[in-house]
């Protein structure tokens, strides 16, 4: 397609952000190969593949990090397509790392009081000479009750880098929180947590969903936590999509199965015991496409 | 309890370093009334509040910010001209422009708007080589801007804008220090301001800084100075925020330019060399890269050690009619360097980390919290 052309969306109003045939060249690898994706109004969609598969690198595009090699992505019928990541996120988008990507020199509350900054309506003069005290203390407030919300606010004054682990992991979740998004992207947020934490993981994601009224976006390698909370799920193996559906669908997909097995240890356990044998049958034909 | 956090707190620790500073503000005013004014306190106390500008001035840009930024001394130097050009009176000029008839320029300003054109001309000049240079990296960054403060020290000596920079040869003439003394109706003294008045400068300078730092624009810095790419993702616009710094960090440095001008009573480009750069770097390293307080107590302290204690080095001691050996013209650098790398090798976080003055007063808890490797 033509990079003059820039159609909204699909057409369909609930559809917040819209992927299409999005490609992510590096050289001569093909990170992301003509990926076409929705996610709708208050959906939990999950991106799920392989280790490798380009997951990150569709997060990337998404976000403005890289400007895809073709392809464009919309957010609620608006290009965003080759922004920069700061202007895609305050258009609405906010993110996560999958490596934890905290402001280390800061406490818990000033890491989500900066991501207040870009809702500021003050300027550097006006700021400095504490013209902003009005705005300042309602940017105060609101960290406050969201710090409340998600039940940092007892470690409101640690160090970021201080908290432990999983904690971290909640911080950048309510770091994105702060910049007010419509659209909430979780790069692998249960990584190097225990199955307790998981699931608790899972359930603190549903809650902000409802509560911020989000949609969510988010690449995962625990099954149970993607199959628990997701309403859809989109697998991309080689940069390609292979499969699509609700987690029931997907998981008896015979090319889901395939690119999964032997690589992870909950897949396999999860896939039905007789599929197995046909999805390595199945492979030779899914890998050439 | 709801109070604490939304309302930004005063606390009693911040109170205290208050007091201190005006303290310190008192005793010097005192001091200058009762001390002869040709102490070396007043001299290291006037060049330390103009260094203690500058190596503020490159914290916010290499300790907050982030950008590795080497230009220090060019943008001192284009204070340090436009005020030395602007103030210099009419009278004078043909004197002090002797080889290019009177110069160009034939009027003179007050001497504070002269210093915050100086500001100015610094950071229009760091905006325009902003646009290039802020887009690299790190060491390639610091070279850009060194190279910078090269060029410029070059072209102000050039013969052909002598008309205006008076080419190589030295401004001077133009109001100093001394001249904020009050002098009675016989030109008499009346009450001593040449050490107080750079000080206050100085002071009111370095506060509109650590207000800013406190701000959410401050805040919004720091981030990127942690983390490029998670500040961006935050929505932080880091072109315009690291420029907002530099072209900050360069106005500040103008009126440092400025006040050294003041200080040394005469202007020459090839004194703005990048020793000087690297002088105010160090104080900015053995201050604690990150801390307004830092640079300040180590600025003083590394011009009362150059100018002061340490000059005894440089001259031939005898002790009970045996000569020190090694002492001569120049040792004291030998000592001087010695000082510096211990400083460097045993106390990387300098001699405050990133702590400022109203965290000693905070106990350990907090203290320990600021340090960072």
């Amino acid at each position: 397609m033509s990079a003059e052309i820039k159609r909204p969306a699909n057409g369909n109003a609930e559809c917040v952000l819209h992927i299409d045939h999005l490609t992510m060249r590096f050289g001569g690898v093909v990170a992301v190969d003509d990926l076409t994706m929705d996610i709708n109004r208050g959906e939990i969609v999950a991106l799920i593949g392989p280790n490798g598969a380009g997951k990150t690198t569709a997060f990337n595009a998404v976000t403005g990090v890289y400007t895809p090699t073709s392809g464009w992505v919309s957010l609620n019928g608006q290009d965003i397509t080759g922004k920069r990541p700061d202007e895609i996120t305050k258009l609405g988008i906010a993110r996560t790392f999958q490596n934890i990507r905290l402001f280390s020199s800061m406490t818990v509350f000033d890491n989500v009081l900066t991501a207040r900054h870009l809702r500021r309506t003050s300027n550097f003069l006006t700021a400095t000479f504490r013209l902003n005290l009005a705005e300042e203390k309602k940017m105060r407030q609101e960290t406050e009750q969201l710090l409340r919300e998600v039940g940092l606010f007892e470690l409101r004054n640690e160090k970021a880098t201080s908290l432990p682990y999983g904690k971290q992991r909640l911080l950048e979740i309510a770091r994105a929180l702060s910049t007010q998004p419509k659209l909430l992207l979780l790069d692998e947020p249960a990584a190097g947590m225990n199955p307790q934490e998981t699931e608790e993981l899972g359930e603190f994601i549903k809650q902000i969903k409802e509560k911020f009224d989000l949609t969510v976006f988010l690449i995962e390698h625990h099954m149970n936590l993607v199959m628990g909370i997701s309403d859809r799920i989109y697998v991309i193996d080689f940069g390609k999509q292979i499969a699509m559906g609700t987690p029931a669908e997907v998981q008896e997909n015979p090319a889901v199965i395939a690119a999964y097995l032997g690589v992870d240890e909950d897949e396999a356990a999860e896939a039905p015991a007789d599929a197995r044998p046909e999805a390595r049958d199945g492979n030779e034909e899914v890998s050439p496409e | 309890m709801n109070n604490q956090l939304t309302k930004k707190k005063i606390d009693s620790a911040t109170i205290l370093s208050a007091v201190i500073v005006v303290c310190l503000y008192v005793a010097v005013f005192i001091a200058e009334q009762l001390i002869a004014p040709t102490s070396m306190l007043f001299t290291v106390l006037k060049k330390g509040a103009t260094y203690a500008l500058v190596a503020v001035s490159m914290n916010l840009c290499n300790g907050f910010t982030g950008i590795f930024s080497l230009g220090q001394a060019g943008f001192m130097l284009l204070g340090a001209y436009t005020y030395g050009i602007l103030t210099l009176p009419v009278a004078e000029r043909v004197n002090v422009y002797q080889y290019y008839g009177g110069g160009l320029v034939q009027f003179t300003l007050p001497w504070f708007v002269a210093m915050l054109l100086g500001g100015l001309v610094a950071a229009l000049f760091a905006f325009l080589i902003g646009l290039p240079v802020l887009r690299l990296k790190s060491d390639y960054l610091a070279i850009a801007t060194l190279g910078f403060a090269e060029i410029i020290r070059a072209i102000f000596q050039w013969d052909k804008l002598g008309p205006i920079t008076n080419g190589s040869n030295m401004l001077r003439l133009f109001p100093n220090f001394n001249d904020f003394n009050i002098r009675g109706a016989d030109g008499q003294v009346t009450v001593y301001l040449s050490t107080l008045v750079p000080l206050l400068i100085a002071g009111a300078c370095i506060g509109i800084i650590v207000m800013l730092i406190n701000s959410t624009f401050g805040r919004a810095l720091k981030a990127i100075r942690d983390d490029e790419i998670a500040a961006e993702a935050m929505g932080i616009r880091l072109a315009s925020h690291k420029r907002l710094a530099f072209c900050i960090s360069s106005f500040f440095a103008g009126i440092g330019g400025a006040m050294l001008a003041m200080y040394q009573s005469t202007v020459q480009a090839k004194g703005f060399t990048t020793a000087m750069t690297y002088e105010i770097l160090l104080i900015v390293v053995i201050g604690g890269i990150g801390s307004v307080t830092g640079s300040c107590i180590s600025s003083f302290l590394f011009v009362a050690a150059s100018e002061w204690w340490l000059r005894f080095l440089d001259q031939k001691q005898m002790i009970g009619g045996f000569e020190v050996p090694l002492l001569r013209n120049g040792f004291r650098l030998v000592v001087f360097s010695i000082i510096i790398m211990i400083v460097v090798l045993f106390f990387r976080q300098g001699i405050m980390g990133t702590r400022e003055l109203p965290d000693l007063f905070r106990g350990r808890r907090k203290a320990k919290g600021g340090a960072k490797s």
